[in-house]
């Protein structure tokens, strides 16, 4: 989008260019009471359904509104939030949850175990994009009274505890969403949960009003009055109402990384990348494994030395990142999950290593210089995405590959990659969430390859040692047993090299120094804000 | 005065324009590859084949094209417009609830550009080649030449970000939630940089053409026996060189209604005014085609409707003109 581009870049130039570090969060003070937090949200989100659907927007604004059954700690450990407590039968086939008692939906009808029952096996487990996954070893939920709920599964699902926040699994009320339609519900777009702030109103194009639940669980909270969500398309303009203090807080670079530099120069501004642990993004280059040129390991590795990671993320996305080692984010070092004793392409000699590699798999170069030729398609979420594309091409270069830039809209890339699996190279971008069961696996199990379903094993590469090693993972409770299928598995994958791992995203909230306690959570702009509160 | 049949005729005609453009979009948007559910599953960031399979059975996108181009018709001939999956709202509610910010932010532009404009024109042409021509004629170019969005930025930098004057977007304060008298009020003040900012355009437009148009009036036989008869200037002027010199700018303003809705479109992005043009923007990448066709089927209607409306302004500027 040229016009953003240029919006971007006027602003820049516009104001001054001040570098500072980031602020540390600030958390400290007595929480003031009252206050109007609003809240910038890019794009706006279609519904308000996030029982159906995952995307960004919806999850920002709606886990104000529901809870879910459990939170989680900046170490990724399970957290009360509607279950109170909770336990794993020795076999892993059976989880109890314990809930928390004198819950009330907005609309003064209790929060009981029927809701989370309903919740589980009526909604998420038939229309949540992930929750089909999630929650496919859950053969029932049973009831025995209203605050206890015993999910029976068919097999071991260790995934399943990272998968219970109020981002990932809202719980819903029966008496609202139990009759009719869920696919097409009345209340998708008046939500009715437990969380601290109720919604009033969404004037489309404009903004979302969500104000104080005075019954709230948890006594005293929220300290806001109200949180208005606003939708404003050009990023220039948010970045201005960031300036004017229109706007309180925006993340997900609903800010983008150009303007952070900027903006952080001001006195009341803060920045901070963390909460967003749980999203855990990787940048990647996506190869396509089943025909020449990539169908070689040792091309792709070639490729994959060739990246010079820290460059791009110093010049590309403004530092905001890390570079990735392989396909599990290191957020997993924290519960073992993530190693880096892989094969590390990030080398000094790496355009070097890539040339002797091409070399060996017998692709020659040309009287020109070139070895051979391919199109590098540009992911289209945004400007970063295009100089990254244009320093790949210039790397590739660098190694005999001539690479031409494709760039298109969003559907016409998904149906490209993903449908018609027409590509040779993309840049690409993948949460890998909260566990890798459920963020990384789709991504290279031979049972992903699924010609129209976005966002799974697009590379088509597969062996069977890989399988074998996830679907071990996905059933084994002992965490260390776990761990060590994992480090076998990283291993394998980056060998292999089927997508190149670039870097771990960071994204970069851009907040008021107002704001008080956030991020409080992994889940970040995801969590309730309940206890986030604004300086007069 | 035109009479009723007349407008009853012509809006008769305007039936298969509509319609043919109706089907001329409809077959145009299936060019673009990619369709609503996989934006939709795009968006959620995962999705099973089954899902997907669900999404698209939903949307009718199971059906054959033609098909699908019978029943769009067959809902347009009464007025149903269809429904948005991706807003889970009828189609018609979606453009209601946009139409007033759209109308309001274009009436805005159009009376103002036309009105200042006629006013400038006027101003540079009686003061010919002097410094006020000059000062006129410089200013008009410059605004003409300066893109719309640049326009825009630079008000906001300037009013809002540096002055503080004016919010830098949106319609309402919405810390705020207005009511009654003060919330005109907090429109009003909303409103102000949009409308300046694509005003500028289209009457430095104006301007230029209301210069030429009088001169070219001004030279014309009837002035000379008017000024002959002891009129004084002013009611030269005012009587019979303006009214035949707003001819070809009533003209203009009429044809450009459809592009003044195009620059709608990246006024109302820059500064975030919850107008048709925007949702026109966003339901585009999101392959949201039964939205994008209701949104192109009104502002065909709203083209359609204004152009009859310059043909009567015309019969009552210039009484010599017939319609028939």
């Amino acid at each position: 989008m040229t016009l953003q581009r240029l919006t971007r870049n006027f602003l820049a130039l516009a104001g001054a260019l001040g570098l500072t570090a980031i602020a540390p969060v600030l958390a400290q003070g007595t929480p003031q009471k009252g206050g109007t937090l609003v809240m910038v949200v890019q794009p706006e989100p279609p519904t308000l359904a996030a029982y159906q659907s995952t995307a960004g927007p919806v999850g920002q604004v709606a886990t104000k509104v529901y809870e879910g059954l459990l939170e989680y700690s900046f170490d990724l450990k399970p957290m009360p939030s509607l279950a109170q407590s909770w336990t794993v039968a020795p076999d892993g086939k059976t989880v109890t949850f314990k809930l928390t008692p004198n819950v009330k939906f907005h609309d003064g009808k209790p929060f009981t175990s029927a809701d989370v029952q309903f919740t589980v096996m009526d909604v998420l487990k038939k229309v949540h994009p992930r929750g089909v996954n999630t929650f496919r070893a859950v053969t029932a939920v049973e009831t025995p009274d209203p605050l206890t709920a015993i999910f029976k599964l068919s097999e071991p699902a260790p995934y399943m505890m990272m998968a219970l926040s109020s981002y990932e699994s809202p719980m819903l009320p029966k008496h609202v969403f139990g009759t009719g339609d869920i696919a097409t519900h009345p209340n998708a777009n008046r939500p009715v949960g437990t969380g601290p702030f109720k919604f009033v109103e969404w004037q489309k194009g404009q903004f979302m009003r969500l104000d104080r639940n005075p019954d709230y669980r948890k006594a005293g909270l929220p300290h806001l009055d109200r949180v208005v969500a606003r939708f404003i398309a050009d990023a220039g303009t948010r970045s201005a109402a960031m300036e004017t203090q229109e706007a309180h807080i925006g993340g997900f670079n609903a800010v983008p990384p150009v303007d952070v530099k900027r903006l952080s120069g001001l006195p009341h501004i803060a920045t901070t990348y963390k909460g967003y642990e749980m999203q855990a993004p990787i940048v990647q280059l996506d190869f396509n494994t089943t025909k020449p040129p990539f169908n070689d390991a040792r091309v792709r590795q070639a490729v994959a030395y060739a990246i010079d990671r820290q460059f791009v993320i110093d010049n590309v996305w403004f530092g905001f990142g890390k570079p990735a080692t392989g396909p599990i984010s290191s957020n997993f070092k924290a519960n073992g999950l993530y190693t880096d004793q892989v094969r590390n392409y990030n080398v000094k000699n790496g355009v070097e290593m890539a040339n002797k590699l091409l070399d060996e798999a017998g692709k020659k170069r040309g009287a020109d210089g070139v070895r051979f030729e391919i199109v590098h398609d540009v992911t289209p979420y945004g400007e970063e995405w295009r100089r990254f594309g244009e320093y790949v091409q210039q790397q590739l270069a660098k190694i005999g590959i001539k690479a031409t830039l494709r760039y298109e809209d969003v559907p016409a890339w998904l149906r490209r990659v993903y449908t018609n699996y027409d590509f040779d190279l993309t840049n690409n971008w993948i949460q890998t969430l909260a566990d890798p069961s459920i963020g990384m696996h789709r991504l290279y199990h031979s049972n992903t390859i699924k010609a129209g379903t976005v966002f799974v094993n697009n590379s088509r590469w597969t062996t069977k040692e890989t399988d074998e090693l996830m679907n071990k993972a996905n059933v084994e409770t002992d965490p260390k047993k776990r761990a060590a299928l994992y480090h076998d598995l990283q291993k394998r994958i980056v060998d292999a090299s089927p997508l190149v791992f670039v870097h771990e995203l960071n994204f970069v909230t851009v907040y008021n120094k107002r704001v008080n306690n956030f991020p409080v959570s992994p889940l970040g702009l995801y969590s309730a804000m309940d206890t986030v509160w604004l300086a007069k | 005065m035109p009479s009723l049949a007349y407008v009853l005729r012509r809006l008769a005609q305007a039936v298969p324009t509509v319609l043919a453009i109706v089907v001329l979009n409809f077959l145009l948007l299936q060019l673009a590859p990619g369709d609503a559910a996989d934006v939709l599953a795009g968006e959620a960031g995962s999705a099973t084949p089954e899902y997907m399979a669900q999404l698209r059975k939903s949307f009718g996108l199971d059906q054959p094209m033609w098909l699908q181009l019978l029943l769009y018709l067959k809902q347009v001939v009464t007025f149903d417009l269809g429904f948005s999956f991706r807003h889970g709202m009828p189609v018609s509610e979606l453009i209601l609830s946009r139409l007033g910010p759209t109308l309001l932010l274009m009436g805005t532009v159009l009376t103002l550009a036309v009105f200042v404009g006629v006013l400038l024109g006027s101003l540079a042409a009686r003061h010919l080649n002097r410094w006020q021509d000059n000062l006129i004629s410089t200013l008009t170019v410059l605004a003409y030449a300066t893109p719309v969005f640049w326009a825009g930025l630079m008000l906001i930098v300037l009013f809002s970000v540096k002055l503080g004057w004016f919010p830098t977007s949106g319609m309402q304060k919405v810390a705020a939630f207005h009511e009654g008298f003060a919330k005109v009020k907090d429109i009003a003040h909303h409103l102000v940089l949009p409308a300046v900012t694509l005003t500028l355009f289209y009457l430095a437009l104006y301007a230029r053409l209301m210069r030429a148009s009088v001169l070219e009036q001004a030279s014309m036989d009837y002035v000379v026996t008017a000024r002959a008869k002891g009129l004084t200037e002013r009611q030269v002027i005012r009587r019979h060189v303006l009214r035949n010199a707003m001819l070809p700018v009533v003209t203009m303003a009429g044809v450009q209604v459809g592009a003044i809705f195009g620059g709608a479109v990246v006024v109302e992005t820059v500064f975030a005014w919850p107008g048709l043009g925007l949702l026109a923007y966003e339901s585009l990448f999101a392959r949201d085609l039964n939205l994008l066709l209701g949104i192109f089927f009104v502002s065909t209607c709203l083209v359609v409707m204004v152009n009859l409306a310059v043909d009567l302004c015309y019969s009552m500027l210039d009484p010599r003109i017939e319609l028939r």
